[in-house]
C-alpha cells in the first residue's frame, strides 16, 4: 500500500505528534492552578517554598512575622496576576508577545537546524542565488595617500609623466599595493567610504581621484577588477549549506505559519 | 489560555526534537582542522585580524535565562557578517563583519536552562523533583523580567555554591553536555572558512568563589578531531590549577593546544592576580610556570568594565579609569565591597608589576600576559562599537528603551546601573593570515591587543637601535629583523631600549589624541613603579607640553544629537621613542595605549535616539576617550638562566 503523499510532510508529522504531546500534557498537568479559579490555596508546601525563598534572600529562615509577610505578598501577587489574565493585560503586552511568537517561531525551525540537504537541493538553490554568491569582485590597485584634497589633485597630472610613483604621497601605514582582495578586506584596511568609492571607479592604466577616505584623500590607478562571476558550485559548498539552511528555517516558520494563518480571516478596516 | 499555549509550544519544540534526524555534515576537509597548508600565508603579520572571543549564545545557562533565543549558528553568521534577527525583534548586521569568533559558552550547566526551560513542566516537578528548579522554570516562562530574576538568583546561587544538585553534577549530565559540544563543534566547522573567517572552539570556565569572579575563556587551537576528544570543563567546583591541568592533558592526549584567557578582573576582590596561592601560602615556581605556560593573554576590557588600570592605583597617571564605575564596588554579585587592599589584586597594570616582583623571588613570571578585548555579549551577537550596542543580554537589548538609566542586574541595589555597562571591546591579532593555527598563534606569542571598540591598527616593535629613519624604508621588516614585536622579550643591553611604534585610526572612526607608553618596573630596592609617558600626539606644534602634561586634545561632541567631528586629533601616530629613565639593570615591561578624540558612548545614542533623560552623573559619562592597549614587551635582566616562557612551552 502506498501511502499519500501529505503523510510524509515533516509539517504534518509536527502537527500530529504535537497534538498528541498536548493532549498528554493536558491531561498530566491537571493539577496546576486554573486561572479562572477564585481559590488561592496557600498550603504547607508552597508556605515551605516561600520560607525558602526568604533563606535563600537572606541567609536565614524568616520569622513567623517575616512569613506571614511573605504569605500576604504571595497571595497579593497571585490575585493581581489572576486579575490581570482576566483582563488580558497579557494579551496587550507587546513583551509578552513578541516572547510567545518567538517560541511559536523556534518551533518551527528546529528541524531545519539538524536538517541534511541532498546534492540537488543545495545545486538547485546555488543555481537560484547566483547573483549573491557572484564574487563582488576582488580588486588589485595602487594607491597614494594624501593629507589633504588639494594636494592630491596637485600631484595628479604627475604621476603619469614619472616611473616613480611610490615616492608620491604623504607617509602612513596603508600598503601602496593590494592584489586580489575582496570588498571586504579593502573595507577592513581603508575604511567603508573609500570602498565605496573605489566601486564606482572603471579599471584601467591610470591613476585616478582622489577619492576621499576616513584618513583623507587617495589617488587610486585601479588595475583590475574580478569578473563578478560566480565561483564553482563544489568550492562554495559550504557556503551555499549555511545559506539554504538559514533560509530554510525562514521558509519553514512561513510555512508554518501559513498553514495556521488559513484558519483566520482578517478584516483590516479601509 | 497562556498556559495552554505554552503547553502546545512545548508539545512542539519535543515532536521536532523527535521528528529531527541529525547527520554527519560533509564539511570539506580544510575547514575542519588547524588550517594550516590551507592558504598562503604573508611573509610577516601584514594585518591586525579582529575578533571577538567572548561571545554567549543560547546554550550558556544565564544567556538563555536572560531570555536570547539565538544559538551558535546566528553567532557566526552575524559576526562573519550576515544578517541576523535579534531575539527581541529587529534586523542585525555588522557594517565591518569579524574576522575570527570565539564562542564561550558557560562549562557550568551547558545548555542546562534552554533544556530546562523545553522540558515539561512535569519532567520538572516529578522527575527532577528539585523545587528551586522547578520554581527558575516558572518564573523563566512566566514573564522576561522573571526569567532575568530567575538567572539573577542562579549566578547567586552559583556564586555561594548552593546551586541544586541536579545542575551541579556533572556526571548526571555528561551525555547531553556531549551531544551539546559534538554539534557545536561540527556547527563551527560549518563556518570556518579559512582565509576569510576562523570559528575557534572554546569555552567558558566560571569559578567564582563567594562571588569573586575568577573566571577564564578556553580557546583551543585544533578542529574537531581534538576538540571532541574533551568536555568543556566545570568551574564551579574546581580551581585554577585543576583547569591548567586539564589544558595540559588536552594537550599530552592529542598533541593539540589550548590556552585559557583570564576576564573580569575588575569584580574578582583582589583575587585574580595574587601575591600567593589561592590558599594564602607563598606562590611556588611551578604554579607561577603552569599560569604563564597557559595565560599568555588577559581579556583586559569588556561589557563589564575595563581592568586595564584605575586611579586608586595610578593617581599620577590621569587617564587611568576608563570604564571603572559601578565595577569598582565589589565582587561579581556585589555580595562583598571591594576594599583598599583589594584593589592591586583587581588591575592588569598592577599585575604586570606584581609579575616582575614575583620573577624576582621565583625565577619565573607567572603574570607576563599580552591583552585583548572582548564583548562577553549573551546575545548571540558580538557587537561592540558605540552606535551599535545591543545590549550586555537579551534583557536589556535595545528593545528596552531605558536600559541605560534603570539599574540591571549583578548588585543592583548597591548601585550598578545600565550605564556602567560598557559597549564592549575587541581582540586584535597580528596573523600572517586567518586561520585556527595562525589566529591560536598570535595569542600564544601575545602578538595581540586589546581596543574598547574602535579598530585601530597599531603596531610596536622594540629594540635597540632604531631611529626615526626607518620610517622610510620598510620598517616593518626592520621591527622584525632587529627587534621584537608586541608580546615579545629583550633582553638588556646596557643601552636604553627603544621602540618603534605607529597608531593609525580607525578608518571608519574617530582620530588620534595621543600615544602613550606604560612602563613598570622594579627598582634597586625591589619596589614596583609606574609611569605614563606622553610619547606622540596630535598637533604637537600647538600641543606644549607644559608642566609635564600635554594639553587636552578637546571636544567635539554635541551632547544634543550624539555626534562628533574629526576637525581635531591625528590620523596616524608614529614615533620612535627611547626610555628616557632606563636603568640598567632593572627588569621592566612596556605597553602602549593609544586615545582617540572624544566621542559619544552608547548612552547618549541611547538618549538620543529613545529620547530618555541620563542622570547627571551618566550624562558626566556618557562621552569618552575610547583606547587600545597593546601587549607589553618586557625587558629581561641579562645573564640569568632563561625562565621558561610561553613560546617555549612545546
Amino acid at each position: 500500500m502506498r501511502l499519500p503523499g501529505w503523510t510524509r510532510e515533516p509539517l504534518v508529522h509536527f502537527l500530529v505528534a504535537g497534538f498528541a504531546l498536548f493532549a498528554l500534557l493536558t491531561w498530566s498537568s491537571s493539577g496546576e492552578v486554573d486561572p479562572a479559579s477564585r481559590v488561592i490555596s496557600v498550603d504547607h508546601a508552597q508556605q515551605a517554598e516561600l520560607a525558602l525563598q526568604f533563606q535563600r534572600m537572606m541567609g536565614r529562615a524568616p520569622t513567623d512575622a517575616e512569613l506571614a509577610t511573605a504569605i500576604d505578598r504571595f497571595v497579593r501577587d497571585e490575585v493581581l496576576y489572576r486579575e490581570a489574565l482576566r483582563l488580558g493585560l497579557d494579551q496587550g503586552d507587546a513583551v509578552v508577545r513578541r516572547r510567545l511568537v518567538t517560541k511559536m517561531d523556534l518551533s518551527a525551525s528546529a528541524a531545519a537546524e539538524a536538517a541534511e540537504p541532498d546534492e540537488a537541493v543545495l545545486r538547485a538553490f546555488y543555481e537560484t542565488h547566483r547573483a549573491r554568491y557572484a564574487d563582488a569582485g576582488a580588486v588589485s590597485f595602487d594607491q597614494l595617500y594624501f593629507a589633504s584634497e588639494s594636494a592630491a589633485r596637485a600631484a595628479l597630472p604627475g604621476l603619469a609623466a614619472t616611473g616613480d610613483w611610490q615616492r608620491a604621497g604623504d607617509p602612513i601605514s596603508l600598503p601602496q599595493s593590494l592584489e586580489q582582495v575582496s570588498q571586504q578586506e579593502v573595507q577592513t584596511r581603508l575604511g567603508e567610504v573609500f570602498a565605496a568609492g573605489l566601486d564606482r571607479l572603471q579599471p584601467g592604466t591610470t591613476w585616478q581621484g582622489p577619492l576621499r577616505s576616513g584618513f583623507g584623500w587617495h589617488l587610486v590607478r585601479l588595475r583590475a577588477r574580478g569578473s563578478g562571476a560566480a565561483p564553482a558550485f563544489e568550492t562554495i559548498r559550504q557556503q551555499v549549506e549555511n545559506d539554504w539552511r538559514s533560509a530554510e528555517i525562514a521558509a519553514r516558520k512561513e510555512r508554518a505559519f501559513t498553514v495556521l494563518r488559513e484558519a483566520y480571516r482578517v478584516e483590516i478596516a479601509q | 489560555m497562556n498556559r495552554a499555549i505554552r503547553r502546545l509550544t512545548l508539545a512542539s519544540v519535543l515532536a521536532v526534537a523527535l521528528a529531527a534526524c541529525g547527520g554527519e555534515a560533509d564539511v570539506p576537509e580544510e575547514q575542519t582542522g588547524t588550517g594550516e597548508g590551507t592558504i598562503t600565508l604573508s611573509e610577516f603579520p601584514d594585518r591586525p585580524y579582529w575578533g571577538d572571543t567572548h561571545l554567549h549564545t543560547d546554550n550558556s545557562i544565564d544567556a538563555f535565562g536572560f531570555g536570547v533565543r539565538l544559538g551558535p549558528e546566528a553567532a557566526l553568521r552575524f559576526a562573519s557578517g550576515e544578517e541576523v534577527e535579534a531575539t527581541t525583534g529587529g534586523k542585525a548586521k555588522l557594517a565591518r563583519p569579524l574576522d575570527f569568533l570565539v564562542i564561550a559558552d558557560h562549562s557550568d550547566g551547558l545548555g542546562a536552562t534552554r533544556r530546562l526551560y523545553d522540558a515539561p513542566r512535569w519532567y520538572v516537578k516529578w522527575v527532577i523533583g528539585d523545587d528551586t528548579m522547578l520554581r527558575w522554570y516558572d518564573m523563566m516562562h512566566e514573564s522576561p523580567e522573571q526569567s532575568v530574576r530567575a538567572v539573577a538568583e542562579l549566578v547567586t546561587a552559583a556564586a555561594n555554591n548552593e546551586l541544586p544538585a541536579a545542575l551541579r553534577d556533572q556526571s548526571n549530565r555528561e551525555e547531553t553536555t556531549r551531544d551539546i559540544w559534538a554539534t557545536h563543534l561540527s556547527i563551527l566547522d560549518r563556518y570556518n572558512k579559512p582565509g576569510k573567517f576562523t570559528a575557534l572552539a572554546g569555552f567558558e570556565w566560571t569559578l567564582m568563589p563567594d562571588g569573586n569572579n575568577l573566571h577564564r575563556v578556553v580557546m583551543f587551537r585544533d578542529g574537531r578531531d581534538k576538540t571532541e576528544t574533551v568536555l568543556p570543563f566545570p568551574g564551579l567546583s574546581t580551581t585554577a590549577e585543576q583547569l591548567w591541568d586539564y589544558l595540559a592533558a588536552y594537550e599530552q592526549n592529542t598533541g593539540g593546544r589550548a590556552l585559557a584567557i583570564p576576564h573580569n578582573s575588575n569584580v574578582s576582590n583582589g583575587l585574580m592576580f595574587e601575591m600567593t596561592m589561592p590558599d594564602g601560602s607563598p606562590m611556588t615556581a611551578e604554579y607561577a610556570m603552569k599560569r604563564a605556560a597557559y595565560e599568555p593573554v588577559v581579556e583586559a576590557t569588556q561589557i563589564k568594565g575595563d581592568s586595564e588600570s584605575h586611579p586608586f592605583l595610578s593617581p599620577n597617571d590621569e587617564m587611568a579609569g576608563f570604564g571603572v564605575k559601578g565595577w569598582e564596588l565589589g565582587n561579581l554579585p556585589l555580595t562583598a565591597p571591594m576594599k583598599d587592599d583589594m584593589f592591586a589584586g583587581s588591575y592588569v597594570r598592577e599585575a604586570l608589576k606584581r609579575g616582575l616582583s614575583l620573577e624576582q623571588q621565583l625565577g619565573v613570571n607567572p603574570y607576563a600576559f599580552g591583552m585583548v578585548g572582548s564583548t562577553d555579549s549573551h546575545t548571540s551577537l558580538a557587537t561592540s562599537d558605540e552606535d551599535n550596542f545591543w545590549g550586555k543580554h537579551t534583557g536589556n537589548e535595545p528593545a528596552y528603551k531605558d536600559r541605560a538609566v534603570v539599574p540591571q542586574n549583578l548588585g543592583t541595589s548597591q548601585g550598578r546601573f545600565g550605564w556602567h555597562y560598557l559597549a564592549g571591546g575587541y581582540a586584535a591579532a597580528w596573523a600572517r593570515g586567518n586561520t585556527r593555527a595562525e589566529i591560536f598563534d598570535a595569542f600564544a606569542r601575545r602578538e595581540v591587543y586589546a581596543t574598547t571598540g574602535p579598530r585601530m591598527s597599531v603596531r610596536v616593535f622594540g629594540g635597540f637601535d632604531f631611529d626615526a629613519q626607518d620610517w622610510d624604508g620598510d620598517w616593518v621588516r626592520k621591527g622584525y629583523a632587529s627587534g621584537v614585536p608586541m608580546g615579545g622579550e629583550l633582553t638588556d643591553k646596557g643601552t636604553a631600549p627603544r621602540f618603534m611604534i605607529s597608531a593609525l585610526k580607525d578608518p571608519d572612526g574617530a582620530n588620534l589624541d595621543r600615544v602613550q607608553v606604560v612602563k613598570g618596573w622594579l627598582d634597586a630596592s625591589g619596589q614596583t613603579q609606574e609611569r605614563v609617558y606622553d610619547a606622540v600626539w596630535s598637533d604637537m606644534a600647538t600641543r606644549v607640553r607644559s608642566g609635564g602634561k600635554v594639553p587636552a586634545v578637546g571636544d567635539t561632541v554635541n551632547r544634543k544629537n550624539a555626534t562628533f567631528t574629526n576637525t581635531i586629533g591625528a590620523t596616524e601616530l608614529r614615533t620612535v621613542w627611547t626610555d628616557p629613565d632606563y636603568t640598567p639593570g632593572q627588569r621592566a615591561f612596556y605597553y602602549v595605549r593609544v586615545i582617540e578624540i572624544p566621542t559619544p558612548r552608547w548612552t547618549l545614542f541611547d538618549a538620543v535616539r529613545f529620547g530618555i533623560t541620563l542622570s547627571k552623573e551618566a550624562m558626566d559619562d556618557a562621552v569618552a576617550q575610547e583606547r587600545a592597549y597593546t601587549s607589553p614587551i618586557w625587558l629581561k635582566l641579562a645573564k640569568r638562566p632563561a625562565a621558561p616562557t610561553v613560546m617555549e612551552r612545546k
